[in-house]
């Protein structure tokens, strides 16, 4: 029988720069290491969760295209280079646009995007630039998390009102944020009593996070 | 606190529990769960405070491990009727708070779900299910494909598993109670025995008494809740979850295990404005059933075995549900009614003798026509059906036809195919009375126990010997008050 299961796209932009290499960029890796096989064990979140990567640090691209859980393939993350934070957010634009698919007379669209945004420092090119193209795509749900003393929050506030504080790159806040992207994705993939268009209600953050008012 | 420490509760009985501090506990809508150190139960609290600290979710929470407690004997503090052993028959059905904790905060204990409940070593090549527990969408959503084999039943068991699932909810909705947010996340099931137990017993309506904290879960919700949900909650006009919602998510289930698919979900666009507002109005307020016999827009172009495959009273229950009462929540059947007429369908299953028949029974509809709906196999055995009938009250001698069952070999016999009193609930007992066999071309009813069991020229049928089933045969189940007569008609 077909299929009318609606696709949840989940986009994670993963801050790449000279500052998060060592212990912090390996602490993401293993962060989506265990965030796909969490959700891999969840029967809503498979069926309707695709995942992409996108990796910003002296420019942006998307490492990992929209791909369903089983078929996604863990991307290979090097920390290098700048914060080309703007330049993500037009890769985001352009990844939304060409990969979810949109609700027409004959096609059941996707649910609206849940993106996750970790960086570690300040943007070093054209935010604006990024904020522009975002604006002219429905881009769902954007949770920035600032990681470490050296993010930049005023930033990550100007992208999306829901911004939260990681104090330290050590691996276990690492994990802990990525626990809580699963639970956020498995909330959102069977939630929807919440009311059309209004945003979903994530879990609460773990200890150590901080919510930016 | 890290990882690992243990921890105590106190409870409101005076008993203390420890658990093991977990940093992201497994996390619901309302509660987060930890789990004592031999996770023989769970210890779960409010993720906020607020409804910790309300009075009326204490009291609520309070009665229900008491009083409405169908997992408690009467004489124990549980429900009002209950015995020992509706008790201990319930306990395999709910997993039912047990107790209160009163410290570090309120809280609820239960106990944690049967072995059975949990995916083994080798549930799946491909996923890491080890240890997660079956919530129904593996079975019936398109993850099926990733299980093995072994895992998934055949449609008798389904079929098990939504009688037991009715009479769960029939016996929540026997005592006023309503379970409010009944989901493929909130019944866990085992194909591999046809079992389900109700998980999330504490969000509980009890009609005019506790009102609900939840709106329930997506495919699940009744159409009028979602419809309404945009009105305040003051509003007379409001929907809220009750027990005529129940009985919306009662056949969703009961129609996911029988069809794996969504009776809602097909192909019709309601809306192109986003998929959100296409959603709501495909689960609310226009909704459509995929089977609706008069409204063919949502219904997908391959569809193969529908409610007609079913017994008539289970199509006459599935059109009542989805398309009399999907918008008129009045119309909709009860739980009991469900209960019976699935339990009708049970006695009609017949196997299918296509070896590679990926469901292996399905339900005998028209006699002339004995064509598995699965595979298109067509029966080729002689068949056998056993009439029963009940003696008239009051008059010696008359009998009335009660019950039709079609045997196979193996069949167990029980009370209730021997006194017309008695009913297959969770009030009879489980033991085997009698059973058929097929052995050298002949049908077989050897008694088990039964006492006073007659054979068709009158004489006793000791336990353990046998009597062949010839077409017409005529014997007498058990010659006691109530007892049954069951003739045999070959087919």
């Amino acid at each position: 029988m077909a299929d009318y299961i609606r696709r949840l796209p989940v986009y994670l932009l993963l801050d790449c720069s000279g500052s998060m290499a060592g212990e912090p960029i390996e602490a993401v890796r293993q962060g989506i290491k265990a965030l796909v096989s969490e959700l891999k064990g969840d029967p809503q979140a498979l069926e309707t969760a695709c995942l992409s990567v996108i990796t910003f640090n002296s420019s942006a691209r998307q490492i990992s295209p929209l791909t369903e859980l089983l078929l996604f393939k863990e991307p290979q993350l090097v920390a290098s280079g700048a914060t080309a934070l703007g330049a993500a957010l037009t890769v985001l634009a352009d990844c939304i646009r060409d990969e979810v698919r949109t609700s027409t007379p004959t096609q059941k669209g996707d649910w609206k995007p849940l993106v996750f945004l970790l960086s570690d420092g300040a943007p070093t090119d054209k935010l604006d630039d990024g904020l522009a193209a975002l604006k002219k795509v429905t881009a769902g749900n954007i949770i920035a998390c600032a990681a470490g003393a050296n993010a930049n929050v005023s930033t990550l506030k100007r992208i999306t009102n829901n911004v939260l504080m990681m104090n330290n790159l050590t691996a276990g806040d690492m994990a802990q944020f990525f626990a809580w992207v699963s639970g956020s994705i498995k909330a959102s993939s069977k939630s929807i009593d919440a009311k059309p268009g209004e945003a979903v209600q994530l879990p609460p953050p773990p200890q150590g996070f901080v919510i930016v008012p | 606190m890290k990882n690992g420490d243990i921890l105590t509760a106190t409870l409101e009985s005076g008993e203390t529990l420890e658990y093991v501090f977990s940093a992201n506990p497994p996390r619901g809508g309302m509660k987060h769960t930890f789990f004592t150190p031999d996770r023989k139960y769970a210890v779960q609290f409010f993720n906020n405070p607020r409804d910790a600290q309300s009075m009326l979710m204490q009291e609520r929470i309070r009665s229900i491990v008491s009083i409405y407690n169908p997992t408690l004997s009467e004489k124990q503090g549980g429900a009002l009727g209950n015995t020992e052993k509706t008790a201990d028959y319930f306990r395999t059905k709910f997993c039912w708070p047990v107790g209160v904790v009163k410290t570090p905060e309120f809280g609820i204990v239960c106990p944690t779900y049967p072995q059975g409940f949990f995916f083994g070593e080798n549930a799946s090549a491909v996923l890491p299910l080890k240890g997660k527990d079956k919530k129904s969408t593996w079975f019936t959503g398109r993850n099926r494909k990733y299980l093995n084999k072994s895992e998934l039943g055949d449609f008798r068991m389904m079929l098990k598993i939504a009688i037991g699932l009715a009479r769960s909810v029939r016996r929540l909705h026997q005592a006023g109670l309503a379970h409010s947010d009944l989901s493929c996340n909130n019944v866990l099931i085992d194909p591999k025995t046809g079992s389900s137990v109700v998980i999330d017993i504490d969000s509980l309506v009890v009609p005019n008494k506790y009102a609900p904290e939840v709106c329930g879960t997506r495919g699940y919700i009744a159409p009028e809740v979602l419809a309404t949900m945009e009105r305040d909650s003051n509003d007379p006009h409001r929907c809220l979850p009750c027990v005529q919602t129940d009985l919306h998510a009662l056949p969703v289930l009961i129609y996911e295990y029988l069809f794996l698919r969504h009776p809602l979900m097909g192909p019709k666009i309601y809306s192109t404005e986003s998929a959100e507002k296409d959603d709501h109005l495909a689960m609310g307020p226009m909704a459509t059933f995929i089977e609706n016999p008069d409204d063919r827009s949502n219904r997908p172009d391959d569809l193969d075995v529908t409610i007609s495959s079913l017994s008539e009273g289970l199509e006459k229950l599935f059109l009542q549900a989805f398309v009399d009462g999907l918008h008129n929540p009045s119309e909709r059947p009860s739980a009991m009614e469900w209960e019976s007429e699935l339990l009708r369908a049970w006695n009609r299953l017949v196997p299918c003798e296509n070896e590679d028949c990926d469901k292996k029974w399905f339900i005998l509809r028209d006699e002339k026509e004995p064509v598995c709906p699965f595979c298109g196999t067509r029966k080729t055995q002689p068949l056998l059906k056993l009439g029963f009938k009940s003696n008239i009250r009051g008059k010696h001698g008359i009998f009335r036809d009660k019950t039709e069952v079609y045997v196979y070999d193996g069949m167990p016999l029980f009370d209730w195919h021997l006194f017309s009193n008695i009913h297959n609930d969770e009030k009879a007992e489980p033991e085997m009375r009698a059973y058929i066999r097929r052995h050298n071309d002949m049908w077989l009813l050897i008694n088990n126990g039964a006492e006073g069991m007659l054979s068709p020229s009158g004489r006793l049928v000791p336990k353990g010997t046998a009597i062949e089933l010839r077409d017409g045969v005529l014997l007498c189940m058990a010659d006691r008050e109530n007892g049954m007569l069951a003739e045999a008609t070959v087919i």
